[in-house]
This record gives C-alpha cells, structure tokens and sequence, in this order.
C-alpha cells in the first residue's frame, strides 16, 4: 500500500487548528497500526508549526493555508502551504531558557522531526515534517 | 475551555479539560493568577483531563509558575497524560514543572 492522504484547506486562524486537531484523530483511526505515541508527537510538531504560522499570518485572518498528511508505512509526512508573508524567522532556533515564556514551537518541533524544511515558493510559504519511526514495517 | 477550581489543605487545585492550546492557554494562566491574588499561591494544576498542551499551554504553565513564586509560593503538575510528560521532558521543563503522580501527591508534604 503506498499509503493515505489527508487534506483540508482554509484560513490559518485559530479554529483552524482544531481542524487540524480533527484531520490526525481521524488518520489514527484509520491506521492502528501507526503507533500512537508516533502520532502523538507528529500531532505536537504539525500544530507548533501551524501555531506559528496563526500567528505570524498578516493580513490577520485573511491568510490561507493548505494541509496534507501523508501516512506511508514506517512514515508521517505533512506539507503545510500558506499564503502568508515571508518566515523571517529561524527554524533552527535553540530551546530557550527553562524560565522563558515563549520561544519553544520550532524546536519542539525540531526535537520530535526526522525531516522539518521551509521554503518560500511562488508567494507562499511551505513547511514539510517528516517523522520516522514505529509507523509500521517499511517497504 | 473549562477549568474547574477547588482549595484542599490551602491549596489552589485547577482542573483544566480539553487541550491547551494558543486559544485556551491565556485562561489557565488567568486562572492561576487568580488563585494566586486570592491568596493562594501555592497551586496544583490536574491536567488528567487534559489531553494536548502545545508551546502556547507550556508558557503559559511557566508564567504560572513564576506568579505563584513571586507571591512565596509554587506550582505543581499533576496527572498529566504521555503527551504532556514527553512535551515537558523535550523542553527540559521537566527540570522545573515536575509530573506528580496525582493531585494527591502534589499536595502530600507540601
């Protein structure tokens, strides 16, 4: 099986996390044999990097974003694309100071990817993650 | 997002349900806020109920932290589920927020 893909479109706004939220409930579902613990951090990681675009998209509100999950045996992969103005920040970006109350999205995810790009193409940005592990056999 | 609110042995105990997320982590931080200009800076936070935290909920556990210290006392975990144990552990917040088995233990000595 070369495996499923999940999508949805919409405006990188708040409840537009929750969509996503649902979009990976519903791929656990359909795959029990991904491992939940996988998942799990692979939900952690796509959501910092969506949070992160929410609040980075000018003009608020009026930013569209267009998700796809791909579940391939032994692999999670996630193309995120938004019509948002350029990431200027760094996605290498260290953890910061235990005490700090901002500043962990991007290594957070950083920590639980085996893959994370950004690229600006055509006006817009996009983010693929990659994560490997107890997905299932690979072939 | 609701969060219930309860005082055992002078201790705050909030119970947040759902995820806490860049929508509903300003609330748990304003609840222990609360908590703390009512008097009661020591605080449990119970997160059985919660199911996700993101970066957002992480910050806002911290600033929780940091007024409860200012006002002499602290803030303690406890329950939390895997998804929160292992996003405190990959930010290494585990060295200043960490798990307590149950509410009970939180409050146990303290």
């Amino acid at each position: 099986m070369a495996g499923d893909v999940y999508s949805l479109e919409g405006f990188a706004v708040p409840s537009g996390i929750e969509e996503l939220h649902l979009l990976l409930d519903h791929a656990g579902s359909d795959h029990p044999e991904v491992d939940p613990s996988d998942l799990m951090l692979f939900e952690t990681a796509v959501v910092e990097i969506a949070n992160n675009v929410v609040e980075h998209a000018r003009p608020e509100g009026e930013v569209r974003w267009r998700f796809a999950l791909h579940v391939r045996p032994g692999e999670l992969e996630a193309t995120l694309s938004d019509s948002g103005t350029p990431y200027l920040g760094d996605i290498g970006t260290a953890m910061p100071d235990e005490l700090a109350e901002r500043g962990r999205g991007m290594p957070l995810a950083h920590a639980i990817l085996d893959e994370f790009h950004y690229s600006r193409v055509d006006s817009a940005n996009h983010w693929r993650m990659v994560r490997r592990g107890s997905t299932g056999p690979a072939s | 997002m609701q969060i219930e609110q309860s005082q055992r042995n002078g201790v705050a105990v909030l119970t947040p349900t759902g995820r806490v997320n860049m929508v509903s982590a300003p609330k748990v931080k304003a609840a222990v806020d609360e908590a703390v200009a009512a008097g009661t800076p020591r605080v449990v936070i119970d997160l059985a109920q919660v199911e996700f935290i993101d970066s957002s909920g992480l910050g806002a556990l911290v600033g929780g932290l940091k007024s409860a210290r200012q006002a002499d006392g602290d803030l303690r975990i406890a329950a939390a589920g895997d998804q929160v144990v292992t996003v405190l552990s990959l930010t290494n917040l585990d060295r200043i927020l960490r798990p307590y088995a149950s509410v009970e233990d939180a409050i146990d000595g303290w």
